[in-house]
């Protein structure tokens, strides 16, 4: 029930946020469309708030699409706005789910749109491929971030002692990704660390807060630090935490940089999160796409590490945390790959 | 309170099945939620002793405030033989609004525990909207709910753009953070919202007429029961509990956001159910439920003590569910099973 509910919101919020840009198109325009899951979590609602800010950049019509959590819906909405568009369309998707990446580039590749593609597509498709309409595909490296940031953990807990570890939906890829990368850290250690227990919440608070309330009379003192896939599910750990005045004693990290979690990082409640740039891929995934289509680029004699790159995610910890909330996080559209981070390596 | 008058057919219920007032006529099938209950924790507790210290016990309380107060309102509402599938949308909606009435991040308001009121009485309006929906343009209450629970959400994403309203006020999170007596506020939230849906079901003309229409509709009405009255303000009243815990949600998490209450319909109705009341209707109580939501909560609790593997769990979950329903149904009393 909750992913259908989570579905209808969307309807509800695309149609505020598409319809009035939408009526100011002229057939001649190029149309700029950006589709992904929902608007109603802080990560898509900034990554939406990046195409219209390219959008606005250039003054082209924009749509907001969103899949719902329903593949099908997102690719029939893609179709739709293709055909209507006769093919003159940029779209910067997130796909629903990995094998939907194939059928959105053969549509796109047929009609004559361009597509940035965002996280998920199956290992073998590949941009150059696809030549010139599959312009790029984006991703942040889940695995060496994680890695990075059960570091971070680590180091508040002194380097030694038993973590629990709350995982995202089990077959996600960044769950899949984030955990793999935890494993990695933790077996770096040479044993010095280990891990008590790992359940996966869904990328869920509530969730998330059950399993911590268990742990704590499973493990009691012995959880010296607790991982979390996503910042949702930090946040929901670190309450249950609170509740019994835990909270600040046993270091939590989460991913993903929500608000809420970096001022927990402020208050020393949080050892750190990493912040994504939803806002840059937002943006320059649909600059770039432009870019190709407009011709501006000629994509296809673009490098592979042009054509499927990672963005950069930030470690954020207490040491950092003030320089992180006081940088630049403006960036320049035509300046494509400023951040990229080397091209995605496959496990 | 005034004893109400009543019917004389309907005075007793005899579908109560927690009643225990009437020793002549126990049934001891009402009895296996309880039973089911503490078997669960009997076998928990061999191979996790940890499970039946104090502090877990607790903990397990804490985990259920919320719950609890949800299906104090579902329980009514299914004892009518209707369904409130707009959970999820109220909870949500009314921790957005408590999060944004006490001290937040995004508003400049200060209600402090004044919120709580407007958060109760937004879920009552919204119950309310269900309710007259439901009766007055004779939409099915599945559909009425499942629609007005999405608008909720859609509310409450659009009012914030997706992003969450923090709380700072720490006054205000003592309703879940705070203790009295040694136990968590939301504890004795829950508890209060307990007694107050016993008085509702035990000492109140409304608590009969639910009985009285979730058994047999044509008759309650040929009885003189004002069906549609009653079937308006148990969507009220159940409006008003969601509110409640939407209130609650916004303490215990520290934050209002259109999906804080994700996965809440889902424990809310399996709870009732797995207590011993009836989705068609008439048989129930809101103790069954109290007991339903325990056996929810204690499962969940319990595997992760138990080290059940995560990809085993959700397994083990749907089975134990089925089994407790199987138990705990007095299938002489259901004619019809839909």
């Amino acid at each position: 029930m909750g992913k259908i509910a989570n579905n209808s919101i969307m309807l509800a919020a695309a149609a505020t946020l598409s319809s009035g840009i939408y009526t100011a198109s002229f057939a001649e325009d190029m149309t700029l469309a950006i589709s992904m899951r929902s608007l109603s979590n802080p990560y898509h609602a900034t990554f939406a708030r990046g195409g219209e800010a390219f959008a606005e950049s250039v003054g082209l019509p924009f749509e907001v699409l969103v899949t719902e959590g329903n593949s099908e819906k997102g690719l029939a909405d893609i179709r739709a706005l293709i055909s209507r568009t006769n093919g003159n369309v940029c779209i910067n998707v997130d796909p629903n789910d990995s094998p939907d990446a194939a059928t959105i580039v053969d549509e796109a590749k047929e009609a004559g749109a361009y597509v940035v593609t965002q996280w998920n597509k199956p290992d073998d498709l590949h941009p150059w491929d696809h030549d010139p309409n599959y312009v790029a595909h984006m991703s942040f490296s889940g695995v060496g971030t994680s890695k990075e940031i059960t570091n971070a953990l680590i180091d508040a807990m002194g380097g030694e002692g038993g973590i629990v570890a709350i995982g995202g939906i089990l077959s996600n890829v960044p769950a899949i990704e984030r955990k793999l990368g935890m494993e990695m850290a933790v077996a770096e250690t040479g044993g010095k660390v280990e891990i008590l227990d790992f359940q996966p919440a869904d990328w869920n608070e509530t969730k998330a807060f059950e399993i911590m309330q268990a742990w704590l009379t499973r493990y009691g003192d012995d959880i010296k630090g607790v991982w979390a896939a996503n910042d949702s599910m930090g946040i929901g750990a670190l309450e249950a935490l609170r509740q019994e005045g835990k909270d600040g004693l046993v270091p939590v990290v989460g991913i993903d940089g929500t608000e809420a979690a970096l001022a927990a990082v402020e208050a020393g409640e949080m050892a750190g999160t990493v912040a994504w740039d939803p806002m840059w891929t937002g943006g320059m995934g649909l600059s770039l796409c432009h870019a190709a289509a407009s011709g501006a680029i000629d994509i296809a004699a673009e490098p592979a590490e042009h054509r499927e790159f990672y963005g950069t995610g930030i470690v954020v910890t207490s040491a950092n945390i003030a320089e992180f909330r006081s940088r630049d996080a403006s960036f320049d559209f035509n300046d494509y790959w400023a951040k990229s981070t080397g091209q995605i390596q496959y496990q | 309170m005034r004893k109400p008058r009543i019917p004389a057919r309907l005075s007793r219920p005899t579908k109560n099945v927690l009643a225990f007032d009437t020793v002549e006529s126990i049934n001891w099938r009402a009895l296996a939620p309880i039973g089911v209950f503490f078997l669960l924790c009997v076998v928990i507790a061999i191979f996790s002793p940890n499970f039946l210290s104090v502090s877990n016990a607790i903990r397990i309380l804490n985990a259920s405030a919320i719950p609890v107060v949800l299906v104090m309102g579902a329980t009514f509402v299914i004892l009518m033989g209707s369904i409130d599938l707009s959970v999820e949308g109220i909870v949500a909606l009314c921790a957005v609004v408590t999060a944004s009435l006490v001290l937040n991040d995004t508003f400049a308001s200060d209600l402090g525990l004044w919120a709580i009121p407007f958060a109760v009485l937004a879920g009552g309006i919204i119950g309310g909207i269900n309710g007259s929906t439901h009766v007055y343009l004779k939409v099915p209450s599945f559909m009425v709910t499942l629609g007005i629970g999405f608008v909720c959400l859609g509310i409450a994403t659009a009012a914030l753009g997706g992003f969450p309203v923090r709380i700072s006020d720490r006054g205000f999170r003592a309703l879940t953070l705070g203790r009295t007596l040694g136990l968590p506020n939301g504890i004795w939230v829950a508890a209060a919202a307990v007694a107050v849906a016993m008085i509702v079901q035990e000492r109140t003309r409304l608590g009969r007429y639910v009985y009285a229409i979730g058994t047999d509709e044509t008759t309650a009405r040929q009885s003189g029961v004002p069906i549609e009255r009653t079937r308006v303000l148990v969507f009220v009243l159940a409006g008003l509990f969601s509110g409640l815990a939407g209130a609650m949600a916004a303490a215990q998490l520290g934050q209002g956001h259109a999906l804080i209450a994700s996965g809440r319909l889902f424990t809310t109705i399996t709870a009732v159910v797995v207590g011993g009341t009836a989705l068609s209707g008439g048989v129930g109580s809101v103790l069954n439920s109290v007991v339903g939501v325990l056996i929810v909560i204690v499962l969940t609790n319990g595997m992760v003590l138990m080290g059940v593997p995560p990809f085993v769990q959700q397994g083990v979950q749907g089975f134990l569910i089925i089994v407790a329903v199987t138990l705990a149904l007095d299938r002489r009393q259901l004619l019809v099973v839909k």
